[in-house]
């Protein structure tokens, strides 16, 4: 690794890792924007169109990072007749497009599916998430062993940061979120695990079978068999009734869920999910007669991704960490996502998110086009960042959120970049009502998700 | 520097947007909405609910004004849009050019155009394509059946909500004609991308002569799409019997969540529109020009954005024909382009698509950049993605027979060429869920009064109304 990046990626444990001010650290950072693109231009094909259509050949500036930045997404632009029709190779030579490591050739004319695949290229050293599309195509990943390897510590580093809880080895682990069984998500569910579980206490898993990339990627190719009018009505049928079978499979997982809680209620839990599994367990639990009273004192809760489109009521946060009596300075959030490998976990005393030295934030204005002006105090727009951990993929990506990014020290003392917790996305935003006679088949696609 | 939760930056120039109730001018800055498309803010006034629906006690005021005064009163008001020294025009293109994807000289050519619907001849054809007998729509016309029994039936007076594309002003003038023609009372719920020129025909109506019946009988407002405190109100049998609506997805989604009895859909569906070139295309330098100049034509209907624009070409030839008829389609592209002085760049995650299928480029091949000037991409089935912008996918195929199945319930317009080959398809594109066959290059003009969207609007448009009146004596045969 190159000195620049090497620098900021060092602090990876830093104890003071947060209190490096963006004057500070603006200087190194640049460098090793210039570092990352020299290496990466030639071998990540899309990077090297890119920086040729914009003409160009180093960074000396963060504008002229700004049209290198991959909008996210750039990890679903492959063709999807090439996962629908199962063409292993052709989504190899996809990725080849996107990855600074060349795609090792894997054995494709007995892959049985996407799973399959997966585990190959895995095999190979070549992890690959995907994301869970709520409507139409899923994101897919790439990312190398080295950046598992950052994920392993990051993780922990930055739940403890956030939680204040020590990697003393002394929870029970409480899973209780159906996530896809992704590579990255084994990876930190396995990390936090050896720092914080406690090895004699086995882990409490949802008795559910995993989420597949495979299953997720059935969704898909239905939906298109629907637009093309090829689906039959009894194969609708078929999978509402499956639908309708995995909800109640769930269901039960979750009254599971709350049973182990309320039979583990004296020990110090640590409960991860994602906020609406988490928030009809705490009901499950309530309805059963128990809440934080009879919870250790000391407990904790990691939670994954956003809300998800799910409806909760706005106390659910109160409502979750009240039933399992998670101390208010325990109140542990994280502002993150697939395309990043690194956390930036919220303090107590600012409630602001964090960014890592090694995180470049960049503001843009809502196209994602220009960098706005900002070398002190708070400027709102679209975010982008540049992840220099990352090694399997181009750091560099634009995202669909609209944040407040804070260059100021933050009341928690820090003196790194920080963000409001404000963040929605633009596609949540109410967008206007414009309305045209141009339109896809999409319109005509009913109720699948 | 601190823009925290300022949705409406007061940076941005402000554009009014006045209202039209009933025949008079609402003007105010109550309101300060978005046009998402250029961040442009708009300023309306508020919307007096009660002033945009009109009481069932009271018949339509335009219900026994005579078609032919209507007409000549809508040929009028074709003539005075036309007329360079129109105010409300004029206003309304300075205003429109501010909050519009398309650039001020198409506008322009749009709304003047737009007039030429307006026209004794046109308006005549359209309404005898629509009713069998148009007289009903001015008197109770007597009927009866082989039993004796008789009755009068009128094609009564409707009320009815419109709610108006942004894509295309020319919708507007249309609506306009059209809600009069069938006497209706109107309510125009304007979209955020042309919240003006509804109000500019309706002022220009007006001003000809301001206590008119067709002129009490519009309204044009606008509110968000969607907004339920505007929506749950005024969507309701009990004043009006139809909501005509353009687009899908959450435009129409919000809509049906309102319908009801008495209270009736028409809708104008979102649409693809495709071209089907055969082989006859690639047998001679000449008739490639002529087919890549044609499809280039459909392409470019106002500059992609409207449905009958074609987006996907199937051309029927091996990877190299296909390839000539791609370069040429794409100089051709880039020429009009080049001549409507627009080019947006493409959003980015169209950009971001079309280049990854450059990198692919054993399977695909593209013609030009994502520079918004003109793009063409080759590939052996439809890309994933919407083609818009000047963007242009040609599937090559082995026959067109192999495309059919590429035709679905959002298919509109299919162009094709050559002509001669249509009566082979047009069952089966029908049948697939198309609605219209054209000539290759003629994908905007229609026969007069035809059909859209698989119907005679104006027909479905009317409350028919029957007065049954008795038997007559000896009258069955």
């Amino acid at each position: 690794m190159s000195p620049a990046t090497e620098k900021l990626t060092r602090l990876i444990a830093a104890e003071d890792r947060f209190d490096h001010s963006h004057a500070e650290l603006r200087e190194t950072q640049l460098e090793a924007l210039d570092e990352r693109f020299q290496e990466r231009k030639d071998r990540i094909k899309l990077l090297g169109h890119r920086a040729r259509e914009a003409g160009t050949t180093e960074i000396r500036s963060r504008e002229d990072m700004v049209p290198l930045l991959f909008p996210h997404t750039v990890y679903k632009s492959y063709p999807e007749s090439f996962l629908i029709e199962e063409r292993w190779d052709r989504l190899g030579k996809w990725l080849g497009t996107v990855s600074p490591h060349p795609i090792s050739p894997v054995e494709t004319s007995n892959i049985t599916d996407i799973d399959d695949w997966i585990e190959r290229l895995a095999a190979k050293g070549h992890y690959v998430s995907c994301s869970s599309g709520t409507t139409g195509k899923s994101a897919m990943l790439l990312a190398s062993e080295q950046d598992m390897e950052w994920s392993r510590t990051d993780t922990v580093n930055v739940f403890s940061w956030g939680s204040g809880v020590r990697p003393e080895r002394d929870r029970r682990m409480m899973g209780l979120a159906p996530t896809a069984a992704v590579p990255k998500n084994l990876v930190i569910g396995a990390a936090q695990q050896a720092a914080f579980g406690d090895p004699a206490r086995e882990r409490f898993r949802l008795p559910i079978p995993a989420i597949t990339v495979g299953s997720l990627t059935k969704m898909i190719v239905l939906r298109k068999k629907i637009a093309d009018g090829t689906a039959l009505p009894g194969e609708l049928a078929e999978f509402d009734r499956t639908s309708t079978a995995r909800q109640e499979a769930l269901d039960k997982a979750m009254i599971a869920g709350a049973e182990a809680l309320i039979r583990y209620r004296h020990e110090k839990l640590y409960i991860s999910g994602l906020w609406n599994a988490l928030y009809q367990v705490a009901k499950i639990v309530r309805d059963m007669g128990y809440s934080a009273k009879d919870f250790h004192p000391d407990n904790c809760i990691y939670v994954g991704g956003g809300l998800k489109r799910a409806q909760l009521p706005p106390d659910y946060q109160e409502f979750v960490h009240q039933t399992f009596n998670i101390p208010a300075n325990r109140d542990f959030q994280n502002y993150s996502m697939q395309e990043l490998n690194s956390g930036m976990p919220k303090c107590q005393k600012g409630g602001r998110y964090h960014v890592p030295p090694w995180i470049v934030p960049f503001i843009l204005d809502e196209q994602g086009q220009t960098l706005l002006p900002h070398e002190t105090g708070e400027v709102e727009g679209r975010a982008a960042f540049y992840d220099l951990s990352l090694d399997g993929r181009w750091g560099g990506i634009i995202t669909g959120d609209k944040i407040s990014l804070d260059f100021s020290p933050c009341a928690c003392g820090c003196k790194g970049a920080s963000v409001r917790n404000n963040i929605v996305r633009y596609a949540d935003l109410q967008g206007d009502d414009k309305i045209g006679c141009a339109g896809t088949i999409d319109a005509y696609v009913r109720g699948l998700s | 520097m601190s823009a925290v939760n300022t949705e409406l930056k007061p940076a941005d120039a402000v554009v009014s947007a006045p209202f039209f109730l009933r025949g008079e001018l609402v003007e105010g800055q109550d309101a300060l909405h978005r046009s998402r498309d250029l961040g442009v803010t708009f300023a309306t006034p508020r919307i007096d609910l009660d002033r945009a629906v009109h009481p069932r006690t009271e018949v339509p005021p335009l219900l026994n004004v005579p078609l032919a005064e209507i007409i000549d009163f809508l040929v009028e008001t074709g003539e005075r849009l036309r007329d360079p020294g129109n105010p409300f025009v004029e206003e309304c293109i300075d205003r429109m050019a501010a909050t519009h994807v398309l650039p001020r000289a198409v506008l322009e050519g749009q709304v003047k155009g737009a007039a030429t619907y307006l026209d004794k001849r046109l308006l005549y054809t359209v309404v005898e394509q629509n009713f069998p007998d148009p007289k009903a729509l001015d008197e109770w016309v007597l009927k009866q059946d082989f039993t004796g029994r008789k009755s009068f039936v009128r094609a009564f007076a409707p009320r009815l909500v419109h709610v108006l594309p942004g894509n295309s002003p020319g919708v507007a003038v249309k609506s306009i004609a059209q809600g009069a023609m069938v006497k209706a009372v109107n309510l125009f719920k304007m979209s955020s991308s042309d919240p003006f020129t509804t109000v500019a025909v309706l002022r220009t109506m007006a001003d000809i002569d301001p206590g008119h019946a067709i002129v009490k009988s519009m309204s044009a407002v606008y509110w968000r799409g969607g907004d339920d405190a505007v929506e749950r109100a005024l969507y309701r049998p009990q004043y009006f019997d139809k909501i005509v609506a353009w687009g899908g997805g959450d435009a129409i989604s919000n809509v049906t969540k309102y319908l009801g009895p008495g209270f009736q859909l028409v809708s104008f569906d979102p649409k693809t529109s495709i071209s089907m070139v055969g082989r006859e295309a690639v047998m001679s330098d000449e008739a490639l020009d002529l087919a890549a100049g044609l499809a280039a034509a459909d392409v470019m209907v106002l500059n992609q954005e409207a449905c009958v624009a074609s987006r996907f070409i199937f051309v029927e030839a091996d990877q190299r024909d296909a390839d000539r008829f791609c370069e040429r389609l794409h100089a051709r592209i880039t020429e009009k382009a080049a001549g409507s002085g627009d080019a947006r760049p493409l959003d980015l995650d169209l950009r971001e698509q079309i280049d990854t299928l450059v990198m692919l480029d054993d399977e695909f091949r593209v013609w030009g950049k994502t520079d918004g000037k003109g793009l063409v991409i080759r590939s052996d089935e439809p890309v994933d993605f919407h083609p818009i912008n000047k963007t242009a996918n040609v599937v090559r195929v082995d026959s067109l027979d192999d495309a059919i199945r590429y035709v679905n319930v959002a298919t509109q317009t299919v162009g094709f060429y050559p002509h001669q080959r249509m009566p082979d398809y047009r069952d089966r594109l029908a049948s697939c869920g198309a609605q219209r066959i054209v000539r290759l290059g003629e994908a905007g003009p229609s026969t007069i009064g035809n059909p859209h969207d698989a119907m005679y609007p104006l027909h479905r448009f009317v409350h028919w109304m029957a007065h049954e009146d008795g038997v007559v004596l000896g009258g069955g045969d």
